[in-house]
């Protein structure tokens, strides 16, 4: 965004340095986006209890959580921070009829693909971490019995392929490798981690870091779907902890 | 400097503040991958590729080691698994994509490959519809983007480098793509050549065409050896590298010399195969018995009127005719050295014109580009070379480029220029012609023509009368303010607005950018110099940057971009009718006898001998009957070109050395076979007084010699005892006499490519910046000469209406003998051309790129007429490089009465149109 505003290639720049330190014409810039600001406003005027009184599973907040897919009504609700996938369904009018639940996207794509195994951790920050996803942008998808895991990986990883800037190799090779690897009725589980691996690693922003995260999520949680016959994909030595939330621009 | 420690791989290493992670391996003999990375000069890391990944303790993902500054107690591994697999990775992501027969097998990605143990990709490759088909679109350069691994490399070359602004990326993410213009074929687009993002790829997919076969495979590590050289065309003195392969150039490279930081342009790069030309003079020749003398030989068949001969009877009879003459009379002989060969060679010239004949009618070409810019440098400065380089204009805040069109005349330097100007420097352009760096000015005026001093008296002026001055640099460093500061006084804006076609206030506002500027450089070419007014407009100049302390300091200087690869050095040997080497005067009898007593030889005349345009008249009064030309061709590029043929033709014995039977050589004698600037070894000096080292890349053709060897067997005959079995001894000798080359030797030139003179000591690069303690001159002081407005030889009237201004193309050197011959240069720019303003075009009826006649008071031509809005509506303005339509018939021989330059830049001339008839 910043580049775009200074009249350049939207692509991320390179941090450090971050740009609270050299941000918008090489001024330290604030970064925020419109919940925050939305919040900062009314706190101030109503006070920080409005925020912080409210608390669930030893979570405090709220948070606006945009769901769709298997549910009955799709919309956008302001739930407590520490809500589940099950009180977020259930705000959303439980699941649709007919279907049952089998896996959700907690936070947009980069979050990945956690299965409805994972339906009491609070969606709340640093709380999907440990399961290799992450809040993001609260843009809850649910998945019932009639969808297919790897069909929603791939899905994301098209998004990506489609989002990714191309800046760097890992990213927009990356993501258009996986598309096609994404692709064989057997994922090549050992190329894919190490494709994985560099993308998470070596990607310049968050976009390219976190487009890993459905395709190891799908064959840690749902390794019967890509062919996979060795059970959960070990996700290597070195566990990579996920970027952070808004981290790419 | 600050220095920050860290660890790298376990051990602490200590490096300057600011180095990257990669430049601190580097410095330790540790390359880590790299393709988007180039470090050389001018390319910024862009962190792009991500093979150079590192691991940094601390951090979540590692980290590209190109753009990353160390830090203090930084900890960095690269050799760790997690960092030796990204880089791997990177390389095996790409390698993908790449086509099964490389276009370079030699490319800097195949190395990086190799060096990761890359051989193969597990990963599909691309959609074949996405894969971008072959640009074969321009005649120098192949563009196959299927080997494109988005590197940024060519975009940083072409807008940060070059500053040309041509290669963008549209389009995002594996669709993004390297586009010209506006996704245009590189031969359609606003692409000007310059190579410079062929040799910045590292993949192939830009690539010279003359390294690719016709299924687009090449090697560009293919050749048998790399000779580091100096560019043969301009001033600017670019080095550069000749890739030999078979006994032939293949490519070249630019190579980081002072000048030029591995930058070239389309001349440099492109214009190299001249030497391969199948015009080639491969032996001697004499002309015929009785055969006519004129315009009248075909380069490709010289046998129609000369014979073949061998070496011992051409010199003879070359030397032969020269001392017949001598031995009737004292002064017959003159003789034109070259700008274009060596140091060693312009000095061998002189000196055998001196010593052989004992008088000074010894010029070249400096006479027609800027020999009234050195007349009032060395009246006023004391020196004539430039004060500063051109590349200090990274120190300047504003630069005045005045009558230069550096973008195609210079085009190196101009990188320099338009590099400053992104980076925020006020660049001021002042010209009759709206040239290309106007794109990139502050102020642009686009004054009229011959106005020159009208406009830089009014700047003057208001730099007095708002006490603008440097009053404290003008006391201490000058002389005569008082006597200028009144002569100004006559030259107000308002009342010179009228006169030179800018208005008032623009004049004012440039002034006090000017004056209020911390360090400021003028420029100035051709436009400046050649004028009957020419000395004038330099004087002014040099007083513009008095006034307002602008010489001698960083980023501060007067600097004349001069012309030909070696007229600085040529200059500086003694090729000129008043001077010996140095610019000692030959009217000095104490000078003159330091110089015999160097030779061994006897006095010679004191008199100071004829200019160019001089003996060309001497020689139709009858007073000059013979010539030795080495390199020049005054039948091409004398004014009134006619006139000057005339006068070759007259000669009753004329000696001419060069590599092609050109224009002046269809009047010889006796013609004598030449080397090229790739097939010899020799020092030029630069615009910069950069002294550089020329080596030989290739064997002359046939029996073609070194003009040095040429040089010396002609002394020989003439009864001079040289005995020279190299150029190191030449130049040995010259340092003898010659202060500007003190502690610059022949070893040290090998060794280190360039010195700048002066050099105050043996490990001195040289001085960029000079006169910062004061000037060569009596009491150290530079001088302000006043400068009146003095009317062009020849103004416009009823008859001939429009203003003719001659000049040069981008891919045209001079006149044309070689670039014409240059495959890329002529297939480029192939054709004689004027340009004129759309508006007059279409006044006279004519269509872009319809024929026009132009006619002067000495003769008239008929050529292609371009639209350009960057001419002014009542000027026309021709390139001199086309025999077909040669500009100098048209020009005005009349003189600057200082510099005797003659007044190109100004002629009076009627434009016609002119019906074509349809061929049947």
């Amino acid at each position: 965004m910043i580049e775009s505003i200074e009249g350049k290639r939207g692509i991320p720049r390179h941090r450090p340095p971050f740009v609270a330190q050299v941000g918008l014409f090489g001024r330290p810039t604030l970064v925020h986006n419109v919940e925050t600001l939305y919040w900062v406003a009314r706190i101030c005027r109503e006070g920080p209890e409005v925020l912080c009184a409210i608390e669930k599973n030893g979570r405090k907040g709220l948070r606006s959580f945009s769901v769709s897919g298997r549910v009955s009504k799709p919309g956008v609700f302001l739930l407590p921070a520490g809500s589940t996938i099950r009180d977020v369904i259930e705000a959303a009018g439980g699941m649709k009829e007919g279907h049952v639940f089998k896996a959700y996207q907690p936070g947009g794509p980069s979050s990945g693909l956690l299965p409805a195994s994972l339906e009491h951790v609070p969606l709340d920050f640093d709380m999907l971490q440990p399961h290799g996803s992450f809040i993001g942008s609260a843009a809850v998808v649910v998945l019932s019995d009639r969808d297919s895991a790897r069909e929603a990986a791939l899905n994301m990883l098209r998004f990506f392929e489609d989002e990714s800037c191309g800046q760097c190799t890992p990213c927009r090779a990356g993501c258009e490798k996986a598309v096609k690897l994404m692709q064989a009725e057997t994922w090549d589980a050992p190329l894919l981690e190490d494709l994985c691996q560099v993308m998470a690693d070596a990607s310049i922003c968050g976009l390219g870091q976190a487009a890993p995260n459905p395709i190891r999520l799908v064959m840690r949680h749902f390794p019967e779907e890509v062919g996979a016959t060795d059970g959960p994909h070990d996700p290597g030595s070195y566990g990579t902890r996920q970027a952070l939330e808004g981290d790419w621009e | 400097m600050s220095t920050v420690t860290f660890t790298l791989n376990g051990q602490s290493v200590t490096v300057p503040e600011g180095w990257t992670i990669w430049e601190a391996a580097q410095g330790r003999g540790l390359t880590i991958p790299h393709l988007c990375h180039k470090p050389a000069p001018g390319y910024r890391p862009d962190g792009n590729c991500r093979a150079c990944m590192v691991e940094v303790e601390g951090e979540r993902t590692l980290v590209a080691s190109c753009i990353r500054p160390v830090a203090a107690g930084m900890v960095v591994t690269t050799d760790s698994a997690r960092a030796e697999s990204a880089r791997r990775m990177v390389i095996e992501l790409l390698a993908a994509d790449q086509p099964e027969i490389p276009h370079d097998t030699g490319s800097p990605f195949a190395e990086m490959a190799r060096a990761t143990g890359v051989e193969s990709s597990r990963f599909p490759a691309k959609d074949p519809e996405t894969i971008p088909l072959l640009d074969a679109s321009h005649v120098a350069m192949r563009v196959n983007l299927e080997s494109c691994i988005h590197c940024n490399l060519c975009v940083r070359a072409c807008r940060e480098v070059q500053v040309n602004d041509v290669i963008g990326m549209a389009d995002r993410g594996h669709k993004a793509r390297v586009v010209f213009d506006q996704g245009d074929p590189v031969g359609d687009s606003s692409c000007v050549a310059c190579g410079e993002c062929v040799q910045a790829c590292p993949t192939g997919a830009l690539m010279p065409a003359s390294v690719l076969d016709d299924a687009q495979a090449g090697n560009s590590a293919d050749f048998d050896e790399e000779v580091g050289s100096v560019c043969p065309y301009c001033g600017v003195g670019c080095q550069l590298s000749f890739k030999v392969k078979d006994g032939r150039i293949n490519y070249v490279d630019g190579m980081n010399g002072p000048a030029n930081e591995g930058r070239l342009c389309v001349k440099g790069r492109f214009g190299f195969d001249y030497v391969n030309h199948s015009q080639r003079l491969t032996t001697p020749l004499i002309r015929r018995e009785g055969a006519p003398k004129g315009l009248n030989v075909d380069p490709a068949n010289p046998l129609t009127h000369f014979r073949e001969a061998t070496w011992e009877e051409a010199l003879d009879a070359a030397a032969g005719g020269l001392a017949r003459l001598r031995d009737e009379s004292g002064t017959t002989v003159a003789g034109f050295g070259s700008a274009k060969c060596s140091n060693e060679e312009a000095y061998l010239f002189q000196k055998l014109i001196r010593q052989g004949f004992g008088h000074n009618n010894v010029d070249h070409c400096t006479r027609l580009c800027h020999a009234s810019s050195v007349a009032a440098l060395l009246e006023n400065v004391g020196s004539g070379a430039v004060t500063a380089t051109f590349n200090q204009i990274e120190n300047a805040d504003v630069a005045i480029v005045i009558g230069a069109n550096p973008v195609e005349n210079h085009p190196v330097a101009a990188t320099y220029f338009k590099q400053f100007a992104k980076r925020g420097g006020k660049l001021i352009v002042m010209d009759p012609r709206g040239v290309g760096l106007r794109r990139h000015a502050s102020h642009m005026l686009q004054f009229k023509a011959g106005a020159d001093v009208a406009m830089l008296n009014a700047i003057m002026h208001v730099i007095v009368e708002e006490d603008l001055c440097d009053r404290q640099y003008i006391e201490g460093f000058t002389e005569n303010f008082a006597q200028m500061k009144a002569h100004l006084a006559d030259f107000p804006p308002e009342k010179m607005a009228a006169l030179c076609g800018i208005d008032a206030e623009t004049l004012r506002e440039v002034a006090r950018t000017f004056a209020g500027a911390r360090a400021g450089m003028i420029f100035w070419g051709m436009g400046v110099s050649q004028h009957v007014h020419g000395t004038d407009n330099s004087r002014c100049l040099i007083s513009l940057a008095l006034m307002c302390g602008h010489v001698g300091r960083p980023g501060t200087g007067l600097h004349p971009l001069r012309g030909q690869n070696n007229v600085q050095g040529a200059s500086d040997a003694g090729l000129i009718p008043m001077f010996l080497p140095d610019y000692q005067s030959v009217t000095d009898d104490g000078v003159r006898s330091a110089f015999t007593e160097i030779w061994g030889s006897e006095d010679f005349s004191a008199e100071t001998g004829l200019t160019v345009v001089e003996i060309m008249d001497a020689i139709h009064a009858g007073s000059i009957k013979g010539m030795y030309i080495l390199g020049e061709n005054p039948a091409m590029s004398d004014p009134d070109v006619d006139h000057a043929r005339a006068a070759l033709a007259r000669l009753e014995h004329l000696v001419v050395q060069d590599i092609f039977l050109t224009e002046t050589a269809s009047y010889a004698d006796v013609i004598l076979p030449a080397s090229a600037w790739a097939e010899k070894s020799g020092t030029v000096t630069n615009t910069n007084r950069q002294v550089q080292m020329g080596r030989p890349a290739i064997r002359p053709p046939g029996d073609a010699r070194e003009d040095w060897w040429i040089t010396v067997e002609l002394a020989r005959r003439l009864g001079l005892d040289w005995s020279y079995r190299h150029p190191r001894e030449v130049f040995a000798e010259m340092a003898r006499s010659m202060r500007s080359l003190d502690n610059i030797t022949w070893e040290r030139l090998e060794a280190e490519g360039a010195v700048t003179y002066p050099s105050h000591s043996l490990d001195d690069p040289g001085q960029a910046v000079v006169f910062g303690e004061g000037f060569p001159r009596a009491g150290g002081r530079a001088r302000f000469t006043p400068a009146s407005v003095v009317p062009p030889d020849e103004v416009p009237d009823a008859d001939y209406p429009f203003v003719l201004i001659t000049g040069r193309q981008l891919e045209h050197w001079h006149t044309g003998s070689m670039t014409r011959r240059a495959t890329v240069l002529d297939a480029v720019e192939p054709e004689a051309n004027c340009s004129l303003h759309p508006r007059t075009l279409r006044r006279l009826g004519v269509d872009p790129g319809g024929l026009v006649r132009l006619t002067t008071r000495r003769g008239s031509v008929t050529l292609m007429a371009r639209a350009d809005r960057a001419v002014a509506e009542d000027n026309v303005f021709m390139p001199f490089a086309f025999v077909e339509a040669a500009a100098n018939i048209l020009t005005n021989p009349a003189l600057d009465p200082y510099g005797k330059i003659p007044e190109f830049k100004y002629s009076a001339v009627r434009v016609e149109k002119v019906e074509t008839v349809a061929a049947e």
